[in-house]
C-alpha cells in the first residue's frame, strides 16, 4: 500500500478519489473469507433424517415444555419462594464514590477543594451521576483509594465508610453525611432547571425512622450528631487506625472546613423559601410572617 | 351579552358590580448579595483545564503531556478529560483488544515502534490493525499498561 509517492491518509484520500464510486457492483468480501455453511437437510450425511433423530416425541416435533421432568416435580417448583428481590425497587441506592476517583478529579481541577464538596460540585464536575427517580438517595464515599488519598476536603455525602471517613480526616479534611429527601436530591443535583422554575427553595425533609439513628450517630459523622460526639469519634478513628488527627481550627481554611448546612437547608448559603431570579441576577426572599415561619422552623 | 328576558336558562347577566382589588400580596424584598452562592452552583460550559502540580505524578496518577510536544514523525492527542486515548475493549467476552486513538502523522513507525517496545516487554509482538484514515491502531491483547507506559515515556 505505501509506495514511494504517498502515505498513510493522504494516500488513502487519493485512492478514494481516483477509485470509482463505492457501490454493490464493485464490493465483494475477501476471497476466502466467506465459506457457504453447512445446512441441515442437504446432501447424503445430512439429509435422510435431517438431524431430527428417530421417532418418538424428538422427531416428530412434539417435546414438552421447557423445564417438564417427564412428571417428577420440576426443580423450578421443588424449591421453595424466597423474597430475595422482594420490595427491590423501594430499596435506597446510594452511588459509590471511591477516594480514588474523588483525588482524580481534585487532580485534574474538575473538583475545588478550596470550596465545600456538594453532591452539587460533584455532579457538575461529572465524577457521579446520581438518578433520583431510580430510587438513588446520594452518594456513598468508598475506601477504593484511601492509601493514595492526600486532599484536604470538606465532602458532604449522604453515606462514608469508616475507612473513608479516616482517610480524609488524616489528611485534614472534614466529612458529614446527609440525607436529601427525592426532592430535595433532584433540586440538588439539577440546580439550574429548578431555579428556572421560579418556585421557592423547599425545606430539606428530614430523614425517615430508620435513618434517624443512622444520622444522629458521631462515628458516622451524620448532619444531626453533637457536634461535640463527632469531635470525640474523630479522636477514637485517629487511635484506632493509627494516626494523629491534625488539628483544623489551626488551618486558615478553617472557616472553609467548618461550613455546614442547617438541616432544612439544601444549598449554601441559600435559605428555604427564597426564589433565586436568573435572568435579572436577583433573589427573592419572602416577608410575610407565616412564611417565614413556615421556612425557618 | 346581557341575558334578555327570553333566556330559559336563567342566567345572571355579566357582573355589574365593579371588580375587587385584588388580595394583598406579601410584599417581597429583593438583594443581589447572595448571588454568588448560585453562580458556585452553575456547572462549568467547558472541561476545565488542569491546574500546576508541584510534581508529577499527582496523588491519583495522572501525568499531563510534555510541553512542548516531542520531535517525532507522529502524535498521540490526549482525550477531551485530558487523557491518554487508550481504551480496552472485549468483543464475544474473549476478544481482548487494547486500541489506541488519535493518531495523527506516520502512524506505521508509530505502530513498528509500538509493537517492538510491547514485544521486549511482554516476549511476544502483539498483533497489530492499522487505521490510518481514523488514525487508530488496534493491538491483540490488554497491553494498555506497556503501552501506557510507552507514551509517557514519549512524552504525549
Amino acid at each position: 500500500m505505501s509506495g514511494n509517492g504517498v502515505h498513510g491518509v493522504h494516500g488513502a484520500l487519493q485512492l478514494l478519489r481516483s477509485l470509482p464510486k463505492v457501490s454493490l457492483a464493485n464490493l465483494r468480501p475477501n476471497p476466502g473469507s466467506k465459506k457457504p455453511e453447512r445446512r441441515r437437510g442437504r446432501g447424503r450425511y445430512r439429509g435422510r433424517k435431517c438431524g431430527r433423530g428417530h421417532k418418538g416425541e424428538r422427531q416428530r416435533g412434539n417435546r414438552p415444555r421447557l423445564g417438564f421432568e417427564g412428571g417428577q416435580t420440576p426443580f423450578y417448583l421443588s424449591i421453595p419462594k424466597y423474597g430475595f428481590n422482594e420490595g427491590h425497587s423501594c430499596r435506597r441506592k446510594y452511588h459509590p464514590l471511591s477516594l480514588q476517583k474523588l483525588q482524580y478529579l481534585i487532580d485534574l481541577g474538575r473538583v475545588d477543594p478550596t470550596q465545600p464538596i456538594d453532591l452539587t460540585q460533584l455532579t457538575n464536575a461529572r465524577g457521579v451521576t446520581v438518578q433520583p427517580l431510580k430510587r438513588d438517595y446520594g452518594v456513598q464515599l468508598v475506601e477504593e483509594g484511601a492509601d493514595i488519598f492526600a486532599a484536604k476536603i470538606n465532602i458532604e455525602v449522604q453515606r462514608a465508610s469508616e475507612l473513608a471517613i479516616a482517610a480524609i480526616e488524616k489528611n485534614g479534611g472534614v466529612v458529614t453525611a446527609s440525607f436529601y429527601d427525592p426532592r430535595s436530591l433532584e433540586i440538588l443535583i439539577r440546580p439550574v432547571p429548578f431555579f428556572l422554575r421560579g418556585q421557592p427553595i423547599p425545606k430539606r425533609m428530614l430523614p425517615p425512622e430508620d435513618l434517624v439513628r443512622y444520622y444522629t450517630d458521631a462515628s458516622n459523622r451524620g448532619y444531626l450528631a453533637d457536634p461535640s460526639k463527632v469531635a470525640e469519634a474523630r479522636l477514637e478513628l485517629a487511635k484506632k487506625y493509627g494516626y494523629t488527627l491534625p488539628d483544623i481550627t489551626k488551618d486558615e481554611l478553617f472557616k472553609m472546613l467548618s461550613t455546614r448546612k442547617d438541616p432544612r437547608q439544601i444549598f449554601f448559603g441559600l435559605a428555604p423559601g427564597w426564589i433565586v431570579n436568573m435572568a435579572d441576577k436577583k433573589i427573592l426572599k419572602p416577608t410575610d410572617e407565616r412564611l417565614l415561619k413556615y421556612y425557618s422552623s | 351579552m346581557e341575558g334578555g328576558g327570553g333566556s330559559s336558562w336563567g342566567v345572571h347577566s355579566v357582573c355589574q358590580t365593579p371588580p375587587r382589588d385584588p388580595p394583598p400580596y406579601p410584599a417581597v424584598v429583593e438583594s443581589t448579595e447572595e448571588f454568588h452562592f448560585v453562580e458556585r452552583l452553575l456547572p462549568p460550559a467547558c472541561v476545565p483545564s488542569p491546574p500546576q502540580h508541584p510534581s508529577y505524578p499527582t496523588p491519583s496518577g495522572w501525568i499531563p503531556p510534555r510541553v512542548p510536544p516531542p520531535a517525532l514523525p507522529y502524535h498521540v492527542g490526549r482525550s477531551r478529560m485530558h487523557n491518554l486515548p487508550l481504551y480496552r475493549r472485549v468483543a464475544n467476552g474473549n476478544r481482548r483488544i487494547t486500541e489506541l486513538r488519535r493518531i495523527r502523522g506516520d502512524i506505521w513507525a508509530l505502530e513498528k515502534e509500538l509493537r517492538e517496545f510491547v514485544g521486549q516487554r511482554v516476549g511476544k509482538q502483539p498483533l497489530t490493525q492499522v487505521n490510518e484514515l481514523s488514525g487508530t491502531l488496534r493491538l491483540k491483547g490488554h497491553v494498555d499498561n506497556e503501552v501506557r507506559a510507552w507514551l509517557l515515556l514519549k512524552g504525549f
